[in-house]
């Protein structure tokens, strides 16, 4: 029984949230546009989705956003297999990581928008500018942990420099490096849906910026239930791959416990 | 009954470690001598123990042999051949057994087999015949993380028997057991080395341990580590109560108040 | 890959001299100094065309005279009133609530749903609600800044004040103290190293709201000056002032760290 309470205990933590907006709404003490009722927001939402609105700019964000992510994590596990692995890579990119890490990076959205231009190409570079960071950090620190005797045994065994690589380092750093995959996914959909809010047009950002200049408040509540839908379910497809890829992790086969 | 034969021609020794030094040099602050001036020789099919207190340099002098680390002053030829890069002719087991985790233990014995391009069903022929021999049969496709301490360590010893090396070299292969277990592999470690006549250099700190198996011990100061003694030990290792022999209890004493001495320099 | 034996003892040595350290900070912060270079040369060999990529000399001169002219500091005041007020709002509160989550069942009850359900909730989502509500002048700013960083507070400090060993708590209760007082005395101190890094976080998230809601909703402060240059075409000072939010991101995070050492130093 008490199994059950506590994998419903986050959907019972939205439900209450749920409830309480709901409340709060109908009470009369904020006016439906402050706070207008979370009926009438899922009904915007279901009016969107059946007239092809929802999916349109759903489809979009996730089109850049994932496009992003992807391109983030391929530059940031391979920059991070690099610095790892050649002491005048880490040198050289060592400050620019550092430096770079705790700055707010969406400020060199203009300077992309200038470079290039106004659609696709400027939102997406701006996510894996944003998005690459977690991922390289997280690659630099898997690999550097990994046991000197993994590697010692699998040389010992006769694997060449690439195949230590391939076989044995990027492997055991693949915990870590999901980890940071899992940190820098919701950092490329948010990015990606601050950027169009600045740049306009279709997507979930563009079409919430829209609706708060039209003084729209179902729509721009309704976006923000669809951008927290979208994330979660990302975030949970991220933990399933997880799952399946770190089958073997200790963590994966130690049994549930409650 | 397998002793090493003194009345024998002398043989050419199959590891010459001859006036090796080594300086470690950590990623902060300055370098530390960890050997001074070692010098050994080990005959072929011989099961030597190095001892030692901790920080005595026997794991290193280790992983110089195994080519690990690079010798910067005196020499180590295996064969005649000097030690340049690992390889698998030196099979290394670790305390830590070092199993790839995201493997099965039939995955990780058949690494090295596939390294040496064998046709694929010679892999599994080995690899099943190596798992056998350890006493895993039944267990190919576990993965690391479901075993005890124990099936690790023989999954380890399968994985470096399979690419079939010259020689052992094992840092402390028991230390990370518990000592029921670790008695157990005792036993099965001098049965599988009379069984394959392989080489073993093997380090640790237990004199008991070094007594049991080794057939000569070799007792290294504290650090930097230099060779203090090389002790024989003329043993029947077949003797099931070896353990217990008064003759046993005396060399263990021997060889223990050599090492004491390092020990309490050590602290 | 690290060399660091398990049988190699600790080195007995001492921190290196001052001027060393100083010669290491140098040698590793000079890939910078580098790109800097780079960015120069790549301009003025003409690699790049000025449009596009204005000069390094360019961009510090431009700095140099939005400084003078008084447009950086109005907008920079401008940006760091919100800022600050923003932060200091969620500190307070959210450290408040989230000890007071730890310390107190009820509250934990009532406010914890709402907390775990804005967690996920990525903070820039509530830019266009905040406009809404208080339209494009300092109010929306701070609220948004105060919404979004009450989180990662607030989670700090629950998750600090949880950590708190019952045993400490019962050995101050056992010495006569106050439920109140333990909280003050005992609870708050080792809470300390989580909030802080819960702060920390939200001190980033200070800086990426303040740019986003500046650059999309605002009339004023350095998030608006960068596009309105940009808008302007004035490149050179565009640049300037995007560099000068990120270095400012940069050396916000770098200085609040050296106060959580001096805090958390005081405290051992």
């Amino acid at each position: 029984m008490a199994r059950v309470i506590l994998r419903l205990a986050p959907w019972l933590s939205v439900a209450a949230v749920a409830l309480a907006w709901e409340l709060f709404a109908r009470s009369g003490a904020v006016t439906p546009f402050m706070l207008p009722k979370l009926t009438t927001v899922l009904a915007r939402i279901g009016a969107d989705a059946a007239s092809g609105d929802l999916l349109h700019n759903l489809g979009l964000t996730l089109y850049r956003s994932l496009l992003g992510f992807l391109l983030a994590t391929i530059l940031g596990i391979a920059l991070g297999f690099a610095v790892s692995q050649n002491r005048f890579v880490r040198w050289l990119l060592d400050p620019v990581i550092s430096v770079g890490f705790p700055m707010p990076k969406i400020a060199f959205l203009p300077i992309l928008t200038l470079w290039l231009g106004f659609h696709d190409v400027s939102k997406i570079s701006m996510v894996v500018f944003d998005a690459v960071f977690p991922v390289l950090t997280a690659t630099i620190a898997a690999t550097a942990a990994v046991e000197r005797e993994l590697v010692w045994s699998a040389r010992n065994l006769g694997a060449t420099r690439g195949e230590l690589l391939r076989e044995v380092l990027f492997p055991a750093a693949l915990p870590q490096i999901m980890t940071g995959l899992q940190v820098a996914l919701p950092i490329a959909l948010i990015v990606c849906i601050v950027a169009e809010m600045k740049l306009g047009g279709v997507g979930l950002g563009g079409a919430m910026i829209t609706a708060s200049r039209f003084a729209d408040s179902p729509g721009v509540f309704a976006g923000i239930v669809e951008i927290a839908l979208a994330g979660y379910v990302l975030v949970k497809l991220m933990a399933a791959l997880r799952r399946r890829l770190l089958a073997w992790h200790p963590e994966a086969l130690a049994p549930a416990s409650v | 009954m397998f002793m090493f034969d003194s009345r024998a021609a002398p043989v050419k020794q199959q590891i010459v470690i001859d006036s090796v030094s080594h300086r470690y040099r950590p990623a902060r602050g300055r370098a530390v001598l960890a050997l001074e001036d070692v010098s050994l020789e080990i005959a072929p099919q011989e099961f030597v123990a190095l001892l030692g207190p901790s920080g005595c340099g026997k794991s290193t002098l280790l992983y110089l042999v195994g080519g690990f680390l690079p010798v910067e002053k005196g020499s180590i030829r295996v064969e005649g051949a000097p030690v340049a890069a690992p390889g698998p002719d030196r099979g290394i087991v670790f305390q830590h057994f070092a199993l790839f985790p995201w493997k099965t233990v039939r995955a990780n014995v058949r690494y090295g087999l596939e390294k040496m391009g064998l046709a694929r069903e010679e892999q599994e022929r080995r690899a099943q015949g190596y798992i056998d021999l350890v006493g895993l049969k039944g267990f190919e496709e576990s993965f690391p993380s479901q075993l005890s301490g124990g099936m690790k360590q023989r999954a380890a010893l399968a994985r470096t028997l399979a690419v079939e090396p010259k020689m052992l070299l094992m840092d402390e292969p028991f230390g990370a057991l518990d000592a029921q277990t670790r008695s157990l592999m005792q036993s099965e470690l001098l049965a599988l080395w009379q069984k394959t006549q392989k080489t073993v250099v093997f380090v640790t700190h237990d004199v008991q341990e070094a007594v049991l198996l080794a057939q000569r011990v070799v007792v290294m100061s504290a650090r930097p580590g230099r060779v203090k003694a090389i002790v024989p030990i003329e043993l029947d290792k077949t003797d099931p109560h070896l353990f217990r022999s008064p003759a046993f209890a005396a060399k263990v004493d021997e060889i223990w108040s050599l090492v004491r001495e390092e020990a309490l320099k050590a602290q | 890959m690290t060399e660091s034996g398990k049988e190699h003892p600790a080195v007995e040595t001492g921190p290196p001299p001052a001027r060393g350290r100083l010669v290491g900070t140098f040698l590793k912060y000079s890939p910078l100094l580098l790109l800097a270079l780079l960015w120069e040369g790549v301009v003025q060999l003409g690699l790049v065309s000025r449009d596009l990529l204005p000069s390094l000399s360019e961009v510090l001169k431009a700095a140099w005279n939005l400084a003078r002219e008084g447009d950086l500091w109005q907008n920079g005041l401008s940006s760091a009133y919100r800022g600050a007020a923003g932060l200091a709002l969620a500190i307070v509160v959210g450290g408040s609530l989230g000890i007071a989550m730890a310390w107190w069942r009820p509250v934990d009850a009532f406010m914890g749903p709402l907390v775990e359900a804005l967690y996920p909730l990525p903070k820039s989502a509530l830019i266009p609600v905040t406009v809404l509500w208080l339209g494009f002048g300092d109010g929306s700013k701070i609220l948004l800044i105060f919404l979004g960083c009450m989180i990662p507070v607030t989670i700090g400090a629950y998750n600090g004040a949880r950590s708190c060993e019952q045993a400490l708590v019962w050995s101050a209760r056992s010495l006569g103290a106050s439920r109140l007082r333990v909280l003050r005395d005992v609870v708050v101190p080792s809470a300390l190293p989580e909030l802080l890094n819960g702060i920390r976080t939200a001190l980033a998230l200070t800086f990426v709201l303040l740019v986003s809601s500046e650059l999309i909703v605002s009339r004023s402060g350095l998030g608006y000056l960068i596009g309105f240059l940009g808008e302007g075409g004035i490149y050179d000072a565009m640049f300037a002032v995007v560099l000068v939010v990120a270095f400012m991101g940069f050396f916000a995070d770098r200085l609040y760290q050296l106060f959580v050492r001096r805090v958390l130093a005081w405290r051992e």
